[in-house]
């Protein structure tokens, strides 16, 4: 009977709703549209580090987060859906002062995965970047326009046609 | 009441502590590198293809430093052409970035495949072909090698292991710098990949499993099988030894005798000349 009465005041309905929040918090704002935050993410088609990405994602796209598994957001960029680990949407949070820490000259921030400290590292656009900075005499120039050279899809079927092979 | 409300935000507290603390782990360094050791061998891995893209892309780079691409875009688009056809009936269609095909100015005789998917043909190899099927046979073995990841996998393993430890450690962004144990493990890569598709060439059994492979690409394509042995056969009469494809490709008479024995020369059917005749038709 207490109880039922106590529960009809205002004051303790924003309390019940703001335990309520806490508690629910990381599912609520995780759903929706989602920033990457971090550099050098990429997509993949399951939801493991083995595969083949299916395409880069750089840093401050937004994606929608369409479900959670685990570690892994199932996102939709660009009209293609595929699967980003959590950390791509890692906040940079500054490390809060702990006793441990003042007396035994601090802590290092240590990542929950063992495969996000590899997969998210590697040979990347940041190393070629570096090598290309270090090797002024590779000829970055010329393979950029080997790979812009596109063949035409319907002149290639025209191309297979013409010669009688197989479409 | 006061009580009640006290309690709740005790509570709250005490909630909001917990979540704050559960995603960030901190701990001594010392700690930290105990663990790595046990954490690098959990998570070893394969160079991925995004890895292999840019590893690709610096050995064509490399090449291209000392090498003249051929500005003739009729050929550039030919070559292309005859390359799409074959690599989308390889083993491996799909790399991160497709397939890209480029000539080479110059008149060695080779052919060379970077990891990723660029492959580059000379103007000297084209000239040795005598048909379109020729070059097709030339390309559906250079794409075998990216599909059987010959070229990446040419990188030593002590290498690749030592990449992953560097990149397992918790300062790993240290390394990406120009100076950077990263780089300097990345050039040595280049080095090793290059070495295998420019210098010493492919071990002999990459050789024959690029050349079965290509077999059946071109069967696939409705090329003529036989044509890979068709220019094998002319590469051996012309005798050259130790420059081009006779390094890289070392065209011994088992090689050739198991590539006749799969698919032998044949006499060309109708639509092999109609393809011969466009083939002849762009300038070299």
């Amino acid at each position: 009977m207490r109880a039922s009465v106590w529960l009809r005041k205002p004051r303790c309905w924003l309390l019940v709703l703001g335990l309520a929040a806490l508690l629910c918090g990381p599912g609520i704002l995780a759903a929706g549209m989602m920033k990457v935050t971090q550099a050098n993410q990429s997509m993949y088609g399951e939801p493991n580090f083995s595969g083949t990405p299916i395409a880069p994602v750089p840093s401050g796209t937004e994606v929608n987060v369409v479900t959670i598994s685990g570690d892994w957001y199932q996102v939709e960029y660009q009209g293609n859906k595929g699967w980003m680990h959590r950390q791509a949407f890692a906040q940079v949070q500054a490390p809060t002062p702990s006793l441990p820490g003042m007396l035994f000259g601090g802590g290092v921030q240590q990542t929950k995965s063992d495969e996000v400290a590899l997969a998210g590292k590697g040979f990347t656009p940041e190393v070629e970047a570096s090598y290309r900075q270090k090797n002024p005499g590779a000829n970055y120039a010329q393979v950029d326009q080997v790979e812009s050279f596109q063949v035409d899809s319907a002149k290639l079927q025209a191309f297979i046609k013409e010669g009688g092979l197989k479409p | 009441m006061r009580r009640l409300i006290l309690f709740g935000v005790c509570l709250a507290a005490a909630l909001g502590l917990i979540w704050g603390c559960a995603g960030m782990d901190y701990t001594s360094v010392a700690t930290i590198a105990l663990k790595t050791a046990p954490k690098v061998a959990a998570a070893s891995r394969e160079i991925n293809d995004s890895e292999e893209y840019y590893v690709g892309r610096a050995v064509a780079a490399r090449i291209l430093g000392t090498s003249r691409l051929a500005t003739d875009q009729q050929l550039t688009l030919y070559v292309n052409e005859v390359g799409q056809t074959v690599a989308r009936k390889s083993t491996r269609p799909n790399t991160f970035k497709g397939y890209n095909f480029a000539v080479l100015d110059t008149t060695e005789v080779n052919a060379f495949a970077c990891p990723g998917g660029i492959i580059f043909v000379t103007k000297g190899m084209v000239q040795t072909c005598a048909s379109e099927d020729e070059l097709a046979a030339v390309l559906a073995h250079e794409v075998a090698h990216v599909a059987n990841k010959d070229g990446i996998n040419s990188i030593s393993k002590a290498r690749w292991t030592e990449v992953l430890t560097t990149i397992g450690t918790e300062t790993a962004k240290q390394y990406a710098g120009p100076g950077g144990q990263l780089v300097t493990l990345f050039e040595g890569s280049i080095d090793d990949v290059f070495k295998t598709i420019v210098v010493n060439g492919y071990s002999r059994g990459a050789e024959e499993a690029a050349d079965t492979q290509a077999i059946t690409t071109l069967r696939n394509a409705g090329y003529d099988p036989g044509a890979l042995a068709s220019l094998l056969n002319k590469m051996m009469a012309k005798g050259e030894t130790g420059a081009g494809i006779f390094k890289t490709h070392p065209p011994t008479a088992d090689r050739l005798a198991k590539v006749k024995a799969t698919a032998p020369a044949g006499t060309p059917d109708k639509m092999e000349e109609v393809r011969t005749k466009r083939f002849k038709s762009v300038k070299l």
